[in-house]
């Protein structure tokens, strides 16, 4: 039979986390959210609206001025315009990927695809690196799985955990809660008859891959049961009044479960926003997501500073890539990678700034070009992660970030 | 022979003599060696991509030319000085006459200074006259020992000349588990505990490898019993009684009658089946019973979807369209038992569109989605990976840390692929693929034209023929051997969950495989047996080496990583997705329905996997979008899912389930019990187990539950136990 302490040690083994390490790692940042824009965001429709331009390039909407005197955003965010003073907008971000699946795995893990192994995304190497808190999985995306979130050779241990999605009426996380018959006794008394049945094999089979299994259920067990685990994803204790701040919708109740998980024990979560690849009609897609957006992300750093969180958490919002300088035929604009926008608050990031700028038309970095790999050794060090650390993928070292250097004006 | 004399000073016999001898230090042979052992170009140092401080060399000294100029020659020849060798930077960095951020390395009284030194004063020349150093050997190859034992390792380098040194000295060792043996720096090595590991001596951008096992019990060349038994056991058996280990008792017939079942056709035996094969008195019921499930249809369905994994028949690159004709033909291939080498030899000479000729589906993997053009650096790693076990994907951006394997061997088979060309068609989803007459594939250094060379170096005829084709007669003529050999390990591997080498899809002489001989003995009999996959099963699992019990009491049962790598006993391992998926329906009488596809379809059926059902991709069913094995880890979402979910859920309670018919027919609750475990675990339960069914009835029954609903909280149980989810 497994000791307690056996199966402390078999935790400690499955999900990578030792207390030395542990305690070493608490960098500024304690949680992490990304907003993640799905399809690559506009940046002359959001952050870096290109007013002097004809209207080819310039799009369809005016400017805003911010809180920061000479700073416009496109007039789509005037939320995150009066709220400038909290978070800082890189303009000069690019990519070198051009197609959904490989920009965003490059993005969402800091290190380009390649064709010999699966780079693990943030979450996971977070996940890897710091482990659970409060017996919550430490990696959520909200609200499905998205193509990219893929712990790579890091393996399905590290994988995130999936919420569904908070804007639903009946929202429910997915098999986290008993079936809706059954009461925590009766699921108690069959829980019992289950261990008695897995006695015998228990008691003998010693690999790695049964001490998983009854790690992972042992864990289940306890998140079914825990009561501060149901409290963290139940978005219905939030007061009416915050949920229509964040917004009645998919992405807005997406921002809302993530902070509520942050503050419960999640390391690192996810919102997936999509909608923003308009090859056809920008001008109607921009109209429709870019509030959605506008009026999650401004309440997030509104309710993380009123709660007292900013300072703990890191935020992020990125897309996969930016839009053609150029609207094409069909009123749309296509994948750009060669520059866009990327915003970050919290955990120390000053407030109020504008970090690189885009040419003219807004197509390539005119100043500061910042890449994915520097955003990736910022995200690490501000995790507390050693960026350089390397990993091994059937015997290939790896580090988990080559080449970035911290953004030096987020510190 | 004069060069000899400087190795002899290397081994400290007079280090004096050796720099007063007139005889010439080769940069190759003697500067490189030297760098290497001691660390200086290896990766965590000026071997990384990027080097130190402008420093850079290749890794381990796989690229002299390279080395000799990053040495003498950049930066303005300021690293050596030869009208004042000993000024040079090559000896006042390591000697610490100025800063060095590696250290102290060398000191001037010792032979390596002298042989730099002596290099230096010789004019650093690249080549010198003497022989160069064509491969290493180490001995002994394979070793096993007593924990507290010593061996003295020999390496010795082949020359161009024809004669043989020995590098024992010169070479830098290293030891992939430093638990079960140390090497010293002279070659001493030491066993210390307990498994097997891998010693490399690397020196001159040449490596040599050797296997260490290291046991308690081991009696090294005690190989006192004959095997008689079939070829595929003798190798196993052998080697685990040298080591000390006996080999697990043979399963019983109830635990392998759910094994063969599980692993062959991907189904669970009905009670039925089940009792039928265990009542069975014939000596061979084992033997017939693999021959009759090799002719189940099941059969080419399971087989089918690891298949699938292999080519990557995912909607991820055809958008569906075609998912289904290459399914199809995938399937005629495995249900026919044709040739694999005739399956690949269509998949790597496809032309034409691919709705006609599914088997150019082979290539979609390959296509750019967005500019909707064939990338020959997809598609060459994907051709040797699959077909000659080879990871040649580094060398498509640097040379191989490990092998002799450079970027120039990478372009040379990707030449084969480079008048390969793709048209898409109506909805830009149908696909043709057909050749053209030129282009030519640009080496990204040089950029210049590569010319068509296979990976062992020689250059083919080809004239007016399809490259394609000349590329398949190698694999399949010269390297049958090697396309035979990674083809069984990868059966091998699906089931003993691992392979003969491991990965099973990464062969090279740093990676020696576990049982040498048993690789070679599957690969001639796969070979002799027209390359047909139902022999190699058969062979397979009729051996005595399939046939083992994954437990036995007072044995290690899993604790032991070396009985697992020697095959000691049937490691278990969970059901893959699809079998466990349908398994759930089995037993609960309540098959999954997936959507848009007619009553009766299995989880193996389905063609546009992606997305399909949140089962699959949870209990790891891949996206096919890497050439990674899909991954056999547990996971929270796993346990969470088999205890929660509404369609487990579902199936429990339904009212047309498999409850419903027991409990109506049958008072007895012990048959209930009985019927419940035969579904699921292919045995009743033992009488312990049956004494706590039986006080959870009653429990149940004191909670004010129904008969039924306490069968239905047994069933659940049962559904979430390790055993039902493992096949052992």
């Amino acid at each position: 039979m497994n000791t307690r302490r056996d199966i402390l040690r078999i935790g400690a083994s499955v999900l990578g986390l030792d207390l030395p390490r542990l305690l070493a790692s608490e960098g500024p940042a304690k949680n992490c959210i990304i907003y993640f824009q799905e399809g690559g965001a506009c940046q002359h429709d959001s952050f870096d609206p290109k007013p002097e331009q004809p209207s080819e390039i310039r799009g369809s909407f005016g400017t805003i001025p911010t809180a920061i005197p000479g700073v416009h955003f496109s007039e789509l965010l005037p939320n995150c315009a009066k709220n400038l003073k909290k978070f800082t907008v890189i303009r000069s971000m690019y990519s070198k990927e051009a197609i959904h699946e490989k920009a965003k795995q490059y993005i969402f893990s800091g290190s380009r695809p390649n064709n010999a192994f699966k780079h693990p995304v943030y979450g996971s190497v977070v996940a890897k690196e710091l482990g659970p808190r409060n017996g919550l999985p430490p990696f959520v995306c909200i609200p499905r799985r998205d193509i990219c979130a893929d712990a790579g050779f890091l393996g399905a241990a590290y994988d995130p955990f999936i919420t569904g999605d908070p804007g639903a009426k009946q929202f429910k996380v997915q098999d986290l809660s008993l079936p809706r018959n059954v009461s925590l006794e009766e699921s108690a008394a069959r829980t019992r008859l289950l261990q008695a049945m897995d006695a015998d094999l228990r008691e003998m089979e010693k690999s790695k891959l049964l001490e998983g299994m009854d790690h992972f259920y042992q864990k289940a067990f306890d998140l079914v049961t825990s009561e501060s685990a149901r409290k963290a994803f139940n978005i219905e204790e939030e007061p009416a009044s915050l949920r229509d701040r964040y917004g009645r919708n998919t992405a807005g109740q997406g921002t809302l479960l993530a902070r509520r998980l942050i503050e419960s024990g999640v390391r690192l979560a996810a919102v997936f926003q999509g909608g923003y690849d308009s090859h056809g009609q920008v001008e109607k897609s921009s109209r429709k997501i870019f509030p959605v957006f506008d009026q999650a992300f401004a309440t997030l750093l509104e309710d993380l500073e009123d709660r007292g969180l900013l300072a703990s958490t890191l935020v992020l919002v990125i897309g996969e890539f930016g839009r053609t300088p150029h609207i094409n035929h069909s009123a749309g604009r296509d994948h750009w990678p060669g520059v866009f926008s990327v915003a970050v608050a919290g955990a120390g990031v000053p407030g109020g700034q504008v970090i690189g700028s885009s040419d003219a038309q807004g197509g390539a970095p005119k100043d500061r070009p910042l890449s994915i790999e520097d955003l990736g050794a910022t995200i690490y060090k501000k995790m507390g992660i050693e960026p350089h650390k390397e990993y091994r993928s059937n015997g290939r070292p790896v580090k988990m970030n080559d080449s970035g250097v911290p953004i030096r004006e987020l510190f | 022979m004069t060069g000899h004399i400087v190795w002899l000073g290397f081994m400290g016999l007079g280090c004096v003599q050796a720099a007063t001898l007139p005889v010439e230090i080769s940069f190759e042979r003697d500067v490189l060696s030297l760098l290497t052992t001691k660390g200086c170009n290896s990766s965590a140092c000026h071997g990384s991509p990027a080097g130190q401080n402008g420093f850079k060399l290749s890794l381990y000294g796989a690229d002299a030319a390279a080395d000799h100029e990053m040495i003498t020659a950049k930066h303005n020849g300021r690293r050596v000085d030869l009208k004042a060798p000993e000024n040079s930077l090559l000896l006042r960095k390591p000697t610490l006459a100025i800063a060095h951020g590696g250290g102290h390395l060398l000191s001037k009284n010792t032979d390596e200074y002298q042989t730099l030194l002596q290099w230096l004063q010789q004019g650093a020349k690249l080549r010198s006259s003497g022989p160069r150093i064509l491969s290493i050997d180490i001995t002994p190859r394979e070793l096993i020992l007593k924990p507290g034992a010593t061996v003295q390792l020999r390496v010795s380098g082949k020359l161009s000349d024809g004669t043989t040194i020995d590098l024992t000295r010169q070479v830098r060792y290293a030891v992939n588990d430093e638990g079960v043996v140390t090497v010293s720096a002279a070659g001493l090595a030491s066993a210390k505990g307990r498994g097997l590991t891998v010693v490399m001596a690397r020196g001159t951008g040449k490596t040599a490898t050797a296997q260490f096992i290291v046991a308690e019990g081991a009696r090294p060349g005690g190989r006192a019993q004959t095997w008689r038994s079939a070829p595929l056991d003798a190798s196993v058996f052998a080697k685990l009684e040298e080591v000390g280990i006996a080999p697990y008792p043979r399963s019983s017939d109830r635990v392998f009658v759910r094994r063969v079942f599980l692993d062959l056709i991907g189904v669970l035996p009905t009670a039925a089946e089940t009792e039928r094969f265990v009542n069975d008195s014939e000596p061979n019921k084992r033997a017939a019973l693999i021959d009759a499930l090799l002719e189940r249809p099941e059969y080419a369905t399971h087989w089918l979807v690891k298949f699938e994994d292999w080519f990557r028949n995912s909607q991820y690159y055809s958008q569906g369209r075609t998912n289904y004709a290459f399914k199809r033909w995938l399937y005629e291939a495995v249900r026919a038992d044709k040739p694999y080498n005739q399956t690949v030899r269509e998949m790597l000479t496809a032309t034409g569109d691919t709705t006609v000729h599914p088997a150019g589906n082979f290539w979609h993997p390959a296509i750019d989605f967005m500019l909707k053009t064939f990338e020959v650096s997809k598609a060459t790693p994907t051709v040797t990976r699959l077909f000659l076990g080879q990871r040649i994907e580094c060398a498509e951006c640097h040379n191989h840390p490990l092998e002799n394997l450079t970027q120039d061997d990478f372009y040379g088979m990707a030449a084969f692929l480079g008048r390969m060309k793709v048209k898409h068609g109506y909805a830009q989803y149908r696909r043709t693929w057909y050749n053209t007459r030129e282009g030519e594939v640009i080496h990204p250094n040089t950029k210049q034209p590569v010319a068509p060379r296979f990976l062992d170096g020689t250059t083919p005829e080809i004239g007016d023929r399809d490259r394609r084709e000349v590329l398949a007669d190698w694999i399949l003529g010269e390297q049958k051997l090697q396309f035979a050999k990674a083809t069984v390990n990868r059966i091998w591997a699906e089931y003993f969950g691992a392979g003969i080498v491991e990965p099973a899809d990464d062969f090279r002489s740093t990676n020696m495989p576990s049982h040498p001989a048993l690789l070679e003995t599957l690969a001639r009999a796969f070979v002799e047996n027209g390359y047909r996959f139902k022999p190699l099963h058969r062979l397979i699992l009729n051996s005595q080496v399939y046939q083992l019990a994954s437990r036995a009491p007072g044995r290690a049962n899993g604790g032991d990583p070396l009985e697992r790598t020697l095959l000691a006993r049937y490691e278990p391992r969970k059901l893959p997705a699809e079998v466990l998926l349908d398994a759930l329906g089995q037993v609960t009488g309540v098959a999954q329905s997936f959507n848009n596809y007619p009553e009766g379809t299995t989880a193996k059926d389905l063609v546009a996997t992606i997305g399909s059902t949140y089962f699959l991709t949870t209990f790891g069913h891949p996206r096919r979008d890497t050439m990674e094995p899909r991954s056999t880890a547990p996971s929270l979402a796993q346990a969470l899912h088999l205890m929660n979910a509404e369609a487990i859920r579902e199936k429990v309670e339904s009212p047309k389930n498999v409850l419903a018919a027991l409990l109506e027919d049958t008072v007895d609750d012990r048959a209930v019990a009985n019927a419940l475990y035969l579904r699921a675990l292919s045995r009743p339960p033992a009488e312990q187990e049956w004494a706590n069914i039986e006080a959870f009835l009653a429990a149940e029954k004191q909670a004010g539950r129904t008969r039924r609903r306490a069968f239905e909280n047994v069933l659940w149980a049962l559904l979430n136990t390790r055993e039902f989810q493992l096949n052992q």
